[in-house]
């Protein structure tokens, strides 16, 4: 069904988490469609035809038999959960946890985050995840950690962790009281508000210093 | 054919249920033939390796201005997790704390063939069969981002699917098929998929467009009007005309999660 080795079963990802840009949206938060800022994490899944590998070339998307104008990535650091996960404290929260990757999300430009984003989000292999799981025990604190990201060699992103609206352990919690875990499932925990803008054949690469880098090449029409 | 995945003594069996269960009430094993007597078994979710479960929302006319909505020009797609899958004659739990939460009686049209880029008139060769889901909503935990968002549809055991999967042929032409939901034996949904705005063609065409389609992958495809807040102790029947008729009992959040409360 899927040749990507580690997600099993389902990929959550949080969008709004880097908190610089929450930020910074404030005053349109209070507008129409959204009214009032959220007061939850905003999630979205990417579907088992977006899993992908370190290496795997993305298709560059394309709509009524044109290819899109301009695509976006961003980087995240990925839980991967190591045993079932139903209704945990924050504090027991990163026990749950069977080690780290890295996931980019490649997508359409986001425009709005009112309605489900299936036109932008849901393309064929746009979710490579990194080709290993990092044990736990490698990783003293995922809040220390930081994800940068480059294209073509050049850095367009340096998110740390700590720099999010909500930490790994509260993430873990609240969206373990919505929905149960299984081993296997992943959550990426959040991405730079400002997603990268690519080119066709763009390399793009994102790294956890120390820990685990993620390779991909934008394809071509 | 109607296709049922089921527990029995412990194991998971695929069965098939034939015309004979509405009075014997005994389902066949595929692997040996065997009788089994639905007293026996649980029921499971009749897709045995669920893929991406698409659920549209606002697909009804009728429910659109139900909800003071105007219909959308472009289908409202939200996708939902497998954690929500459950089976025929389970439990669904009501959260604590929350003011309303509606069933949502739908038509599931599962993919059977891989497909990309598939065409209106060629749409129908993807798909299996048919099943029929509630595809509940906790009304209280919406937000205006990504939604319906996931909070409100991606909760465990707030989809109830099946009893079982019928294949296409079995069930022809689904363009004008009754969709009725009953609570404690009152009709409270009484719609007919004539109503559908995007039809399970133009949906398959539509998706296909963005994404790969695989076996495994399900489209729900809305729900007419006629909601109602769930308590405890409710038992909603969603039914749908030549597919069937799913039962789900609603308990307590305490109840549900038992010592994971």
């Amino acid at each position: 069904m899927t040749n990507n080795p580690i997600v099993k079963g389902k990929l959550v990802c949080v969008a709004l988490n880097d908190a610089s840009q929450f930020e910074a949206m404030q005053a349109e938060f209070n507008e129409a469609p959204y009214k009032s800022a959220p007061t939850q994490p905003v999630l979205y899944f990417k579907p088992h035809n977006t899993w992908s590998t370190e290496g795997a070339t993305v298709e560059w998307a394309v709509s009524e038999g044109q290819a899109a104008e301009s695509m976006v990535v961003g980087a995240s650091l990925a839980v991967v959960f190591g045993k079932e996960c139903c209704r945990v404290s924050q504090e027991d929260a990163l026990s749950y946890v069977g080690g780290y990757s890295l996931v980019h999300d490649f997508s359409l430009p986001e425009l709005t985050y009112y309605r489900p984003d299936i036109k932008g989000k849901c393309l064929d292999g746009s979710a490579p995840i990194g080709s290993v799981v990092v044990p736990v025990s490698d990783v003293a604190d995922p809040q220390a950690l930081t994800v940068v990201t480059q294209v073509n060699g050049e850095t367009v992103s340096e998110m740390p962790v700590s720099n999010m609206v909500r930490s790994v352990a509260e993430l873990i919690s609240t969206i373990s009281y919505i929905m149960t875990l299984q081993p296997g499932d992943v959550i990426a925990i959040g991405f730079p508000g400002q997603r990268s803008p690519i080119k066709q054949g763009d390399k793009v690469s994102s790294a956890i210093a120390g820990v685990i880098e993620l390779n991909n090449v934008a394809g071509r029409v | 054919m109607k296709h049922a995945r089921v527990l029995f003594n412990g194991s998971e069996l695929d069965v098939t249920v034939e015309d004979s269960f509405a009075t014997t009430g005994q389902l066949k094993s595929k692997a040996d033939g065997q009788l089994i007597n639905e007293a026996d078994v649980t029921w499971l979710s009749p897709i045995k390796e669920p893929g991406t479960i698409f659920a549209l929302g606002l697909n009804y006319a009728d429910h659109a201005r139900e909800l003071a909505f105007e219909p959308p020009k472009e289908p409202l797609v939200f996708l939902k997790g497998s954690n929500t899958l459950t089976g025929h004659k389970q439990n669904a739990y009501r959260p604590d704390n929350i003011d309303f939460q509606h069933y949502e009686c739908e038509l599931v049209a599962v993919i059977g063939k891989e497909g990309k880029n598939i065409s209106r008139e060629d749409a129908m060769d993807y798909i299996a069969g048919y099943t029929v889901c509630n595809d509940f909503a906790i009304r209280d935990y919406l937000e205006n981002y990504y939604r319906p968002n996931l909070r409100v549809k991606s909760r465990d055991s707030l989809l109830p699917i099946g009893p079982w999967l019928i294949d296409k042929d079995d069930v022809g032409d689904i363009s004008n098929l009754k969709v009725t939901t009953h609570v404690n034996g009152e009709l409270t949904q009484d719609g007919t998929t004539a109503d559908i705005i995007f039809d399970v063609p133009f949906l398959v065409e539509y998706l296909s467009k963005i994404m790969t389609l695989k076996p495994g992958d399900m489209i729900a495809t809305g729900t007419p009007e006629g909601l109602k807040d769930m308590q405890p102790g409710d038992k909603v029947v969603c039914e749908i005309e030549k597919i069937g008729a799913l039962e789900t009992y609603i308990v307590s959040e305490q109840e549900f999660y038992g010592d994971k409360y």
